[in-house]
């Protein structure tokens, strides 16, 4: 959080009182705005780092930015990066409908957006959205579950926040695998917001009220620690847990012998895909791709968490 | 939406020299309203429907491979294959996906199953080299992301073109004669799709055409 908010603070103060550093360090290509939630998760860290030292390679001046899932915010940190007359905007976004209006906005002001991770519900807006295939990567992950579960037995599933797409969409396709298997049986299905705090909250409640539950699916990696920890804190390691995203501190549980699986989002690539594309986009007028293109997760076991480092694995 | 075919064929009055084609794109209005009655299910089932004679199996016909065939390209590495015969959504890391024809011999089956599948020696060795996914549940995305026609860019999110791969795979398998009874031991033949993300993989395919007891 400190961290987070030096970046915030640091990124407020260039803007506000030194506009004109940006003649003393900027490069020749300009300035690209990097928005993103909370660097908290480190997923959306690793996205920030990913785009910010790829446009640093290519020549670029950075600003990073937080909008802390607050469509305000988000709202206020387009108004700064339209106001720096920043080149390109790389956004990972803080809601599919309330984000259109400030994207259009940028547009508007000749500032094109990239957006990471999550769509938004307009195309036409962004130049490119480069989102995971949550639904290939959901498959995936239900698939392990299912095995590990010996197809049968009382589970729960933990949802990501409702406003975001991705929530839904990996909700959709474990369900599509899960659904096949009558001996599984969904005793509770809650939202935890993607927060890790929450998870550990909703998952000591549905223990409580659902003791004899034999695994947990999670919509991402930080719930699926948040219930881990309140599995470990009753004495329930022998419950089966899988997430989604890929996190270091999942890959060193998974190794560790606590989580069981999860499927990692190519977050650090996808960031840098992003920023090679507004970079041509910014050259040549095109990206050459269509706007929205989708990324192939993969599987994570104790099989391969070893190459896992900073969502990318080396092989 | 009578509007929009009358100002869709006032537009094909207009433009004699262009070619013209009638595509469904009513205004935003419209579609809240459409979208507000029908689930996501429905509108991509639909939609499906709508090209599954005029546009998704003539990209099969189109783009047919024999099995033996294709196994020659993919020894020469996933790229080669995938540049000859093979069809993906553009964009980074994107499978290929393959159309593939062929006859072999069911190895083993799981037909009363939800996931109905068959396992098909295809080279006389005894042992399984595809496996052919009967449905109604039918894994994977491939028969979508072979057409070209279809670009995710076109639809609201992932969410609806998760439902889009889920109608395909439906339509595909509601149009099988499903085999019944012992079928192991017995020649199967059989069109379809399927994604390959690594040259050794087992193509897990989804029929287009099926057919027991030899070539049709």
């Amino acid at each position: 959080m400190s961290i987070t908010r030096r970046l915030f603070v640091s990124g407020l103060a260039v803007t506000a009182v030194l506009p004109t550093v940006r003649a003393a360090h900027a490069q020749d290509k300009g300035l690209i705005a990097i928005i993103t939630p909370s660097h908290d998760n480190p997923f959306f860290k690793a996205e920030a780092v990913g785009a910010e030292a790829r446009a640093q390679e290519l020549g670029y001046e950075t600003i990073v930015l937080v909008h802390d899932d607050d469509p305000n915010k988000q709202s206020e940190m387009f108004d700064t990066a339209i106001a720096r007359g920043a080149s390109a905007i790389i956004l990972d976004n803080a809601g599919a409908d309330a984000t259109v209006a400030p994207v259009q906005r940028a547009k508007d002001a000749g500032i094109p957006s990239f957006l990471i991770d999550r769509e938004i519900k307009e195309s036409g807006i962004a130049v490119s959205q480069i989102v995971s295939n949550n639904y290939q990567g959901a498959q995936l992950g239900a698939e392990e579950f299912v095995s590990l579960m010996g197809e049968e037995g009382p589970y729960v599933e933990l949802l990501g926040r409702e406003a975001d797409t991705n929530a839904g969409i990996r909700s959709a396709g474990y369900h599509d695998i899960i659904d096949q298997f009558p001996d599984l049986e969904m005793v509770a299905q809650q939202s935890a917001n993607w927060s890790q705090t929450e998870g550990y909250e909703k998952m000591e409640t549905i223990l409580q009220a659902n003791p004899g539950i034999k695994g947990v699916i999670c919509g991402n990696d930080t719930m699926a620690m948040g219930a881990w920890a309140a599995l470990e804190a009753a004495g329930r390691t022998e419950v089966i847990v899988v997430g989604f995203d890929g996190s270091n501190d999942v890959r060193d549980s998974i190794l560790n012998g606590g989580i069981k699986a999860t499927v990692l989002q190519p977050a650090y690539r996808q960031a840098q895909l992003a920023v090679e594309q507004a970079d041509q986009y910014l050259e040549t007028g095109s990206t050459g791709q269509p706007e929205k293109q989708l990324m192939d997760c993969v599987l994570i076991t104790s099989e391969n968490a070893g190459d896992l480092e900073t969502f990318a694995l080396s092989s | 939406m009578r509007q929009a075919i009358l100002s869709g064929a006032l537009a094909c009055l207009m433009l004699p020299a262009a070619a013209c084609k009638i595509v469904p794109n009513p205004d935003p209005d419209a579609q809240s309203e459409a979208s507000a009655a029908q689930t996501d299910e429905a509108r991509m089932a639909v939609y499906v429907e709508d090209r599954w004679q005029g546009e998704v199996l003539p990209v099969i016909t189109d783009n047919t491979v024999s099995y033996e065939a294709l196994q020659a390209q993919l020894d020469e590495g996933l790229d080669a294959a995938g540049a000859a015969h093979g069809l993906r959504p553009e964009g980074e890391a994107n499978p290929w996906n393959f159309v593939v024809t062929g006859s072999g011999t069911v190895t083993e089956a799981k037909l009363d199953s939800r996931a109905a599948k068959m396992q098909v020696d295809m080279d006389g060795d005894g042992s399984a080299d595809v496996t052919l996914q009967l449905g109604p549940v039918i894994r994977g995305t491939a028969l979508r992301d072979a057409m070209p026609f279809i670009v995710f860019t076109d639809f609201r999110d992932q969410i609806e073109f998760a439902k889009l791969a889920r109608a395909m795979n439906d339509r595909a398998s509601a149009g099988l004669e499903k085999p019944e009874g012992d079928v192991v031991g017995k020649e199967v033949s059989f069109t379809g799709v399927f994604t390959l993300r690594a040259a050794g993989d087992t193509p897990e395919i989804v029929p287009t055409e099926l057919s027991m007891g030899g070539a049709p």
